[in-house]
């Protein structure tokens, strides 16, 4: 249910969003729409994981894919820019359908070491093939549409393209593939009892997760012209999952929040010293210590109490 | 209706069904009745495609269903309900349901219209013939144990089916809950021409409401027949029930 | 290239070398994932740590005597590191879940490694291997190095050890009993939480051996946990969670198919283990050998 409360909320914040770029610096600015992407790729995650109960141990693999896709057919064919746009996603997608394929068959546990096995090898074919991909040099100074090719105007783009896919996922969560997605999360024996194909399901769900990963890869080439071969490396797979369950994974804009709080800390305290791993680090074991729900969690749990119980609900 | 014929499943080396026999036909009430560990739990997942057979046969309305999976078995027409209830705890009693239902009205891939707005009124007819109207918005996982029972039931009516299978649907009840809950099964079958096939331990409920049952111990079928035959019948007297 | 079969056995053997280091570490972290049910992502920077301080300790004897010290010594350090980490931390997360548990760890290999860069600094170091085991022999006709030999015979002495623990000691065998059901060992009156503490410290004690031994046969760089653990944990998961014999198994697969894709196709040898790696997964998703999970 969308009260008009908090739909007035979000207009709100939107707003202040949309004119931010007319007075701020240009660094938070960018701070900004690189917070977008992030959220963006977290709230893709989120939907296997947090909806459909599954382990993607590898999500930054389409992530990645996206982003590589976009930026070979920008630098290595002369076809029209937006096209790459498109190819992005559609190829995390269907990157997306051949590892689903092969990991819907394994339940939790083993679904992820599939996946981490699967992903992994991309990795390492990137990561080696340095002619084609730039192996861990990467590829930089990707040029973009005139139309996107200043900070600002790339920072509307991803803020659009964001607001966009943030209410496409919200209404497939709450369209009955959504709740299909969540009974299976639930209880996939009864969904198979009551004629539904758990695996369809699974694999249409990692889909859309992955069509959304391969968004977000266009979105960071967008804004910082270049890929990296980290985007495929196991580390921003799990950093991904941390913002997820830092802004508490039950609820909707949980991994927005889980985004934010991660990029900003990186890039805050990352101003300070040059040792911000380790700060991070520590951050990262008090939050497991103390709010097992998350961030935003936590804060449900202290402001509202009457929305604790739709809390509770997520447990 | 249903045709069981020669069932044999073995899990490495212990043999839970021996060869089952069963037969069910349309718009009878058959129970299965035998003593725990008899194998009437794996004969329903066996049915129900949750387990593979070893060997034998289930012919469902003249079609072979030994090798489909569970989702193209509730299609065909068969739904059923868990011995341990088997429900979706975080989500509503009318989601609960619904799942179902829209599951019936092959619209669960739907991506586009919110989930809220659809199969509302077929999902709150079951919800009313259960008597669970009232809970429609409490979370499954907080229902006492009995009304979690009576959605476990409403959740395989959910698709609409014309054989229900419901593995001991009153353990655990309270005498006034069982008496309720099978007088309302009863009615259910008299009103959607349900088949009902049906496992329990309390005695009193099998015979007062099914029309044939079956016996069975150590996996097999020892018979099948009308209540005063199997009340008089030598072998499960012995066997089952204590040679009264 | 043609290769004759000196070569190819030769570059058999450099795999067999490679594996013995890939089965110290991964025998460790199978141990500390049977026994304790902790998926350590922190074992791949106690590697990293053993590496570093056997670079330092090795410049601070002169000659060779530093790596045959710092064989000794640079695994105790880790251990006591470990130690130190189960007793203030871990022993007050066994009861979380497993997500938590990786997570927890995680965290604590990127502070870690944090500390090893303000330790060490950020730039490349390099061990060279004590006199003893400079150098190569000819084996067969073509030339194979004397410290290859050396981890080919180290290997399967550790692998006797661990063995020797887990089956013949009190300790080891209360690991084991505790590895399959924790909560029965508890029953017993045995204290668990030293059966763990002890358990977690000689897991980390072979990763900070496994470090050691790799210091002369590659940069020491950061950043090597990573590339490491991802590796040490696959082949833990082909092996068989939990199982000592499937690390070894898991690590001849991954540390062979590495050299010969060396051999074959150099570019793009590190991806020959990863394809043998997803080949195991389809065709035996739960790992070769039994896992204790």
């Amino acid at each position: 249910m969308v009260h008009l409360k908090s739909l007035g909320l979000v207009a709100g914040i939107l707003v202040v969003l949309f004119i931010l770029p007319l007075f701020a610096p240009r660094f938070y600015v960018y701070i900004l729409a690189l917070i977008y992407v992030t959220a963006l790729l977290a709230m893709s995650l989120n939907m296997v994981v947090g909806y459909g109960g599954m382990f993607q141990f590898h999500h930054g693999v389409f992530y990645g894919v996206g982003a590589y896709a976009v930026a070979l057919m920008l630098t290595k064919t002369s076809m029209p820019m937006w096209i790459g746009f498109i190819v992005g996603p559609a190829v995390a997608a269907v990157t997306g359908l051949i590892i689903g394929w092969f990991c819907v068959r394994l339940t939790r546990l083993y679904f992820g070491m599939l996946q981490i096995s699967l992903g992994s090898l991309i990795w390492a074919i990137v990561f080696r093939w340095y002619s084609f991909t730039g192996g861990d040099d990467g590829i930089h100074g990707i040029r973009m549409p005139s139309l996107i090719s200043s900070l600002n105007s790339s920072y509307y783009f991803i803020l659009i393209i964001l607001v966009v896919c943030l209410i496409l996922m919200y209404m497939i969560i709450k369209s009955p593939f959504g709740s299909t997605l969540q009974a299976i999360r639930d209880n996939s024996q009864r969904c198979e009892a009551v004629g539904i194909n758990v695996r369809r399901y699974q694999l249409g769900g990692i889909v859309v997760a992955t069509f959304f990963a391969g968004v977000a890869g266009v979105l960071f080439v967008a804004l910082e012209r270049s890929v990296f071969a980290e985007m495929l490396f196991w580390v921003l797979s799990l950093e991904i999952f941390i913002m997820c369950l830092l802004g508490g994974w039950f609820t909707f804009a949980g991994p927005i929040l889980g985004a934010a709080i991660t990029v900003a800390l990186r890039t805050f305290v990352g101003r300070y010293t040059e040792y911000w791993t380790l700060i991070l680090g520590v951050m990262l074991i008090l939050v497991i210590f103390f709010l097992p729900e998350g961030v935003m969690g936590f804060f449900q749990d202290l402001f509202k109490p009457k929305v604790k119980e739709a809390a509770e609900r997520g447990k | 209706m249903l045709q069981v014929e020669g069932l044999k499943k073995s899990f490495d080396d212990f043999l839970a069904v021996n060869g089952a026999n069963l037969t069910v036909g349309q718009g009878e009430i058959v129970a299965v009745i035998g003593p725990n560990g008899a194998g009437k739990t794996t004969l329903f997942n066996l049915i129900t495609g949750a387990l593979k057979r070893d060997r034998g046969r289930i012919i469902f309305k003249g079609e072979e269903i030994s090798e489909l999976p569970p989702y193209d078995i509730c299609k065909k027409g068969i739904s059923r309900s868990y011995q341990i209830v088997n429900i979706f705890p975080r989500l509503t009693v009318f989601e609960n349901v619904q799942v179902a239902v829209l599951s019936y009205q092959r619209r669960s891939s739907n991506l586009f219209r919110p989930a809220q707005s659809l199969a509302v009124k077929e999902t709150r007819s079951i919800l009313e013939s259960m008597g669970l109207s009232g809970k429609e918005k409490s979370i499954a996982g907080s229902l006492s144990h009995g009304d979690q029972k009576i959605l476990e039931i409403a959740i395989a009516l959910g698709n609409e089916p014309e054989l229900l299978i419901l593995d001991e649907p009153t353990a655990g009840m309270s005498p006034e809950e069982t008496q309720a809950t099978m007088e309302l099964v009863k009615r259910l079958g008299n009103q959607r021409g349900l088949t009902i096939l049906f496992c329990e331990h309390d005695m009193d409920i099998v015979f007062s409401i099914a029309q044939s049952i079956m016996v069975m111990g150590h996996g097999q079928t020892i018979v099948q027949g009308t209540p005063e035959a199997i009340r008089s019948n030598k072998e499960v007297q012995e066997a089952y029930l204590g040679g009264e | 290239m043609t290769f004759g079969p000196a070569e190819l056995i030769c570059q058999l053997l450099v795999g067999i070398s490679r594996s013995m280091i890939l089965f110290i570490v991964c025998a460790g972290l199978s141990f500390v994932l049977g026994v304790l049910r902790i998926p350590n992502i922190a074992h791949g920077t106690l590697y990293m740590i053993g590496a570093f301080a056997t670079f330092s300790i090795t410049i601070m004897f002169a000659g060779s005597a530093g790596f045959w010290i710092a064989l000794i010594v640079a695994p105790l350090l880790v251990a006591v590191v470990s130690l130190v980490a189960e007793r203030a931390l871990f022993c007050h997360l066994y009861q979380r879940e497993h997500l938590m548990l990786l997570l927890f760890t995680f965290a604590i290999s990127l502070i870690l490694g944090d500390l090893v860069k303000i330790v060490w600094g950020a730039e490349y170091k390099s061990v060279s291997a004590p006199a003893l085991l400079k150098g190569s022999i000819s084996l067969l006709g073509a030339s194979f190095p004397r410290y290859n030999l050396f981890l080919i015979l180290v290997g399967p002495l550790v692998a006797i050890a661990v063995w020797l623990f887990t089956n013949k000691t009190k300790i080891g065998k209360i690991s084991r009993a505790a590895a399959v059901d924790r909560e029965m060992v508890g029953v017993l009156g045995i204290n668990v939480s030293w059966v763990f503490a002890i358990a977690f410290v000689i897991g980390c004690y072979l990763a900070g051996l496994g470090g050691a031994l790799v210091a002369p046969t590659v940069s020491i760089t950061l950043g090597m946990d990573h590339t490491l653990i991802i590796e040490a944990f696959l082949i833990v998961i082909i092996g068989g969670l939990g199982n000592m014999w499937g690390a070894l198994v898991g690590s001849l697969i991954f540390g062979i198919t590495h050299s010969f894709g060396v051999l074959f196709w150099p570019q793009f040898a590190i991806v020959f283990p990863y394809i043998a790696v997803v080949i195991v997964l389809l065709l035996r998703p739960k790992g070769l050998l039994k896992s204790v999970w």
